[in-house]
Formats: structure tokens, sequence, C-alpha cells
């Protein structure tokens, strides 16, 4: 069992301790999910309890981490600390180091000191718990990201330990990769694991949870069993993310029939070398729709929208933009009309200051008066006050809002969004949609790609879902959540 | 996308040999490529390893990256045609026909030869490496490297940084495309050029420190550094490997005398 207590921690070069006077006993057996806010000091619990904070950071510490009843400062190296404790960090790529699948999880398992029969029984164990046997040959690369998770999990078991720790293993994953992710853990709790783990998504793992911890501001704001934790109101909405009411009466049913199109697929069809993304795709949006794009990984959503703005260009068929063929105008012409905000935020981010980074698409497009206009995404967004910090500093969900202001201060009609909320805490994923919602109220066609269907039904208008490359539904979201 | 220096799973005569045997194969070809001086011989060398590379199913993969090695061996060409002059004039680089500047660059034979021998070298040696990384699982290599008694901080230094390399190609295709959606424009001219670098090259690396942080401790964690390993499901030598060794031995003893004969 691993076991904080009256825990403190503080980063080198920060006044605010990242963990403050935490006690937390996490029993041999048990399932305890730490949940919380970004910033709340999740991460640094992970660390200080793997005993990396010991071994590898520098800072202030105070009080007693144990493994087994032993301290973990106390341990020679961090892989020494390894020989009890395994972690999975949220970063999969990162966790994987050789070029296939078997190579990756037979290297952890060939530095235990095994007898060699040992070793095949246990790999073939945790390649059938994992459910990897169909992907034994394949690299990294050609992995999806529930995929690589499952991989990085498996080298860790294969160091044969009883505690695990787990860092939002699914924030980057999608409902049926982080359903396999839950599956896993349930199979290893029951075969008597003892589990730390992060999560934001609670509903998910709420069956095997034993234990439910709240942290906010580096210190535990609950904690216990979660149907009693869960009581406190308060406590709940921090928990669990609430999207309702965002979408409102006025464009619920739809929006007028005389508004114009903005978009227009036509028979699109994309393939990518012989694989097929996209299969005669053909749909409409208005201005001033807000549209949702669901469906699971692989489905073609990211592919349809990057046709958007010309990042692809069609195979066969044609995308009209505001009236305009795609095939006939450029990425910097598009920019004007249709903006698209990536996944992960931190591809974009590269100047000094959060007000440069914006200022980089004005600049762009050679659009005047730059100040105001940055002034005024920012106070859209709620990030005034970071206006000359550095970007990368700013919160995982901050960096989103960030992101969204940088496309909006461009003032395109069309916003695209690919998975807005991954990786984000409830309140945060909520923020962002209210956001959009206020840009659509200003007169802006807003489209999210996203694989929550919670909040494709409380924010969307009308639900697009894609399977195989095809559109197989198209429907308003008030019909999806009373049907 | 294609996939620079991958192991690519596959059944050749190439990948079933031992690594020590591709070690050697590559150390014996390394150096015959980088002490001979011959042309006729260099040219036999980038033949003998495409034809090679062809009955081991891996021609396709190795002349992917064509386009750039005939880049590399135009500009080695070119930069010895007005670094080297030797010999007798062939022709000029800027015809005699424009005036000023028209005759003043002359190709000597004696350049063009050396910048062919680099060429050939360096064609060897890409083919050569490119042989061995695509048909050599990493775990086997780690082995064989670490019964060569090689440290394994460096051994996995070497893996991670070929592991990588695709890893950073998606990651650069992302961001460019990220950019390209803010009306990025990349610079035209010198100047612009280098400027325009910032926004792709910047998060790049912001994003590959971050993960080498992960992956650091990854590595502790997994206990790679302990160092005491079972040693399972590896490749000894088989038949094959001596046969190719004696290959290599003979091959050698072949070089050596036509050396000191002065034939080659």
């Amino acid at each position: 069992m691993i076991e904080l207590k009256n825990f403190s921690y503080t980063y080198p070069r920060t006044a605010q301790a990242a963990l403050d006077h935490l006690s937390l006993p996490v029993e041999k057996g048990r399932c305890v999910l730490v949940t919380g806010p970004s910033g709340a000091g999740k991460t640094t619990l992970c660390l200080a309890a793997a005993g990396i904070l010991f071994h590898e950071y520098g800072g202030k510490k105070e009080g007693l981490v144990t493994v087994d009843g032993r301290d973990v400062s106390s341990f020679a190296t961090l892989s020494e600390v390894a020989k009890t404790i395994g972690i999975v960090f949220d970063d999969a790529e990162a966790q994987l180091i050789f070029t296939t699948v078997k190579e990756e999880i037979l290297s952890a398992l060939e530095y235990r000191g095994l007898e060699e029969k040992v070793i095949d029984e246990r790999f073939d164990s945790i390649v059938a718990t994992t459910y990897l046997t169909e992907l034994l040959n394949r690299s990294p690369h050609h992995l999806s990201g529930g995929q690589k998770q499952r991989v990085a999990l498996a080298a860790t078991l294969s160091l044969g330990n009883d505690v695990l720790i787990l860092d939002e293993p699914t924030a980057e994953l999608d409902e049926h990769a982080t359903r396999r992710i839950v599956d896993i853990l349930t199979a290893l709790k029951a075969q008597g694991k003892t589990i730390l783990l992060i999560e934001h998504k609670y509903e998910h793992f709420r069956n095997m949870a034993d234990t439910l911890v709240v942290l906010e501001q580096g210190s535990v704001s609950a904690m216990g069993p979660p149907d009693e934790v869960l009581r406190d109101e308060r406590i709940r909405k921090v928990v669990i993310p609430d999207f309702s009411g965002i979408r409102d009466m006025k464009t619920e049913g739809g929006i007028k029939n005389d508004a114009p199109e903005v978009v227009g697929v036509r028979h699109l069809s994309y393939a990518y070398g012989e694989t097929l993304a996209l299969d005669n795709v053909s749909l409409a949006i208005r201005a001033g729709e807000f549209v949702a794009i669901v469906g699971e990984n692989g489905s073609g959503k990211t592919t349809l929208v990057k046709h958007f703005n010309r990042l692809l260009s069609p195979t066969s068929g044609d995308v009209i933009i505001r009236g305009k063929n795609t095939r006939s105008a450029t990425i910097t012409d598009l920019a004007h009309d249709v903006g698209l905000v990536f996944q992960n935020p931190d591809h974009m981010f590269f100047a000094d200051t959060v007000q440069e980074e914006i200022g980089f698409g004005l600049k762009n497009l050679n659009i005047p008066d730059g100040d105001r206009i940055i002034d005024a995404a920012l106070q859209e967004v709620g990030l005034l006050h970071t206006k000359d910090l550095y970007p990368r500093w700013l919160s995982r969900g901050e960096r989103q809002r960030l992101a969204i202001a940088c496309v909006i201060a461009m003032a395109p009609s069309i916003i695209v969004l690919d998975e807005p909320t991954t990786g984000l805490d409830g309140n945060e994923a909520r923020l962002v949609m209210e956001i959009l919602k206020g840009l659509q109220n200003e007169g802006h066609t807003i489209i999210v790609i996203t694989h929550n269907r919670e909040i494709a039904q409380n924010c969307a208008d009308r639900i697009i879902a894609m399977e195989k490359g095809s559109v197989i539904s198209d429907i308003f979201a008030r019909e999806a959540l009373h049907g | 996308m294609a996939e620079i220096l991958q192991y690519i799973h596959k059944d050749g005569f190439f990948h079933r040999l031992a690594p020590f045997t591709k070690i050697v194969f590559i150390i014996v070809i390394s150096l015959m490529c980088i002490v001979s001086i011959n042309l006729a011989f260099l040219a036999f060398l980038v033949i003998a390893i495409l034809v090679l590379a062809y009955f081991c199913g891996l021609h396709k993969e190795i002349l992917q990256q064509s386009k750039l090695i005939l880049v590399m061996s135009l500009v080695f060409i070119v930069i010895t045609i007005i670094t080297m002059p030797n010999g007798e004039v062939l022709g000029y680089l800027i015809p005699p026909g424009i005036p000023l500047i028209g005759g003043s660059i002359p190709i000597t034979q004696g350049a063009l030869e050396i910048g062919l021998i680099l060429t050939f070298r360096f064609m060897v040696l890409i083919f050569a490496f490119q042989l061995f990384l695509l048909s050599t699982q990493p775990r086997d290599l780690v082995h064989t490297l670490e019964r060569m008694k090689m440290p394994i901080d460096y051994i996995l230094m070497f893996i991670i940084a070929l592991r990588f390399i695709p890893t950073l190609q998606i990651e650069g295709t992302r961001i460019h495309e990220a950019q390209l959606a803010r009306g990025y424009n990349p610079g035209t001219g010198f100047i612009g050029k280098i400027r325009s670098v910032a926004p792709i090259v910047i998060p790049l690396v912001s994003n590959a420190l971050l993960r080498s942080n992960v992956l650091g401790l990854t590595i502790d964690m997994r206990g790679y550094r302990i160092g005491k390993r079972t040693r399972v499901h590896e490749s000894t030598l088989q038949q094959r490997d001596f046969g190719v060794l004696l290959v290599m031995v003979a091959a050698s003893c072949g070089y050596i005398a036509l050396l000191s004969n002065q034939v080659i």
C-alpha cells in the first residue's frame, strides 16, 4: 500500500505549495480515484506517490510518503522504487520506447530476473488482459491513442508490481478506448492490484472506485466512499461535469430556413493512399448553426473538417465555403472564413507572450487595429489577465481557451473545433462550451467535433454522426436527447 | 507517410541474420568504401548493396530516400568542382557565353572524380545502414550491443533517437497544419525562410522536451538501467550467420590483396 502522511511539496522557484498537508492512504487491493480541477496538484500527487519527487525533483518537501511501510526517500534510486510501484503517465507516446508492441512488453519483462518460462507465461497473460494479441507486431505510430495507452499499461504490468499509479490514462481517449481501459483496470483490481487512479472521467470508473478523493488547490476537500462524497452538491459539480442548459430555445429547433448555406459538402470522397477516409459525404451547414460532429476515432471527422480550409483537397466531389469552391481558393484566403482549432493547443504556441501569439494570425491576414482585437478576443475567453504571460505557462484549460482566442481574433464566420474539451476538467469543459455558445449568439457558425455525446446533446443544435467515412445520421440535438 | 529508418516486420534473408552478423557486415562495408578511392569498385559496392536489398525485399524502402540522396550527391559534386579544381578542364559550370561571369568555374576531371567518390561512399553508407536498421528489431540490437559491452545508457539513447524520428515527423506535420490554419505563410527569400521556421520549430522542440521528461522517467520506472536481464528469445548465431561472416572474411582478405597489389 501507499500512504501520504501530512505531505507538503513546493516546486523549486515557486512560492505556493503544490501539495498542502496532504494525508491519503491507498490500502492494499483498493482503488482510490483522485479527481479535481486542473492545477489542483493531481500529477504532483502521482509523482509524490511514485517516489519520483524524492529522486528526480528538487523543491521543498515536508511530511512522509511510504510504500509498504517504507519511506520512499530511503530507496537508493528510482529504479529500486520501481520494483514495488508501476506508473503510467498520460502521454502514451512518450512511454513507448521500442518499435513493436511485442518488444515493448518483452523488454520490460526481461529486467525482472525471472525464468524464461515464467516470462513467456506472464507475457501471454498480460497480452490477453490488455487485448493486444492482434497488435503485437505493430509499431507505435501505427497505433491509435487508446492502443498506445494499452501498450504503456502492458509494459508497466510486465514489472509485476502490485501497486499501480495511473495519471489520467484516458485523457486523450474516445469513448470506446476509455471503456477498454476501464475493463482492464477492473480486471486488474479483481486480481488484487492496488490502484491509485487520477481521472476526470469519474462516471466511467464509478463502479471500480472504492474511495473518491477530490483534490482542490493542493489539499483534499473531500474523501470517502463515492456515494457519500457526492452527496455534497458543490463537490458533485466539481466531479461530474454538467453541460445542461447551454443550448437555448432560440436555435434548438434549427435556424431559419432562409439563412444562407456557409458550408456545402457535395459528394466528397477522400483517400489516404488506398484507404478511403471519406466516402461520398454530402451535407449543408447554414450560417449561425451550432453543429456537433460525433463518431469514434477513425470515422473521418477530422478528415472532413480539414477540407473546410483546404488543408486537404477532395479526391472527388466539392467543398463550397460561403459560395467559394475550395479547389480554387488558397488556405490563407479560407483562413478569413474558417477558423480551425486543433485538438492539441500545444501544436500552435510559439510566441513569448499570449498577446503576440494572437497577433501572429492577425499579421498573417493583414488585419489592422491589432491591439483592440487582441483585447476583445482575450476578454471573450476570459484571459485578459494573462496577456503578458508565456502561453505554455497557462493551464491546459487556459491554453485551450487561448487557442480559441487566436482563432476568433481572425474573425472567421465559421469556427471549427476538433475535440475542444480533451484533457479538460468538467468546469473548464463547460466554460469552453459556454464561450462557443456565446460566439454562436454573436452570429458565428460553430462546428464541434466531439466524441462526448453529453456535450453534443446539451450544447449543439444539430448532431451529425459519422462512421467509417460516411454520415450515418443528421438530426436535431433536441430529438437525440429525448429520443 | 514514409517512415525514415524504422524497423519493418518482414521475413527476408537479412531479417533472419543475427544483429552481430549485420554489425560486422556494416563495419566491413563501411571500411571498404571509406578506404577505397577506386570509382569502379565503389560503383560496384553501390550496385551490390542494391541487389542485396532487392533479394531481401527491402529495395522499395531503401530507394524511398533516393530524392534526398540525389540532391545531396549534386551538392557534393558542385562543392568539389568549386573547391578542388584539378586536372583536365572538361567544361564550365557557368557557360562561357554569359557576359562577365561566363566561364569562371571550370569543371575539372579531378574534381568530378572526387565528387563522384564522395557521392558513392555516401550512397554505400546510407544504403548499408538502412538495410541494417530496417531489418533489425531495436530490442535485438540492444541485446547485441549490450553483449559487446556498450553502456546501456548509450544504447538506449541511440535506440530512442531512431524511434522518435517518425513521431517528430507526424508532430511536425500537425504543427504545420495548425499554423497554416492561422494563415501562416512560409516566407520567401533566405531571411523569410529562416524567420518562418520559428512557428514550426519552437512548438516541435518544446513538445519534444516535455516528452523527454516522461520518457526519462519511464526508462527509470521500467528498470531498464538496473541491468540484470533474463535472456529470452535471443537470437544466436545460426549457420547462415557463419556463412555470411565467412563471406565477409573472404571479401576482406580479397579486398586487402587487391589493395596491396594496387588493383583498386
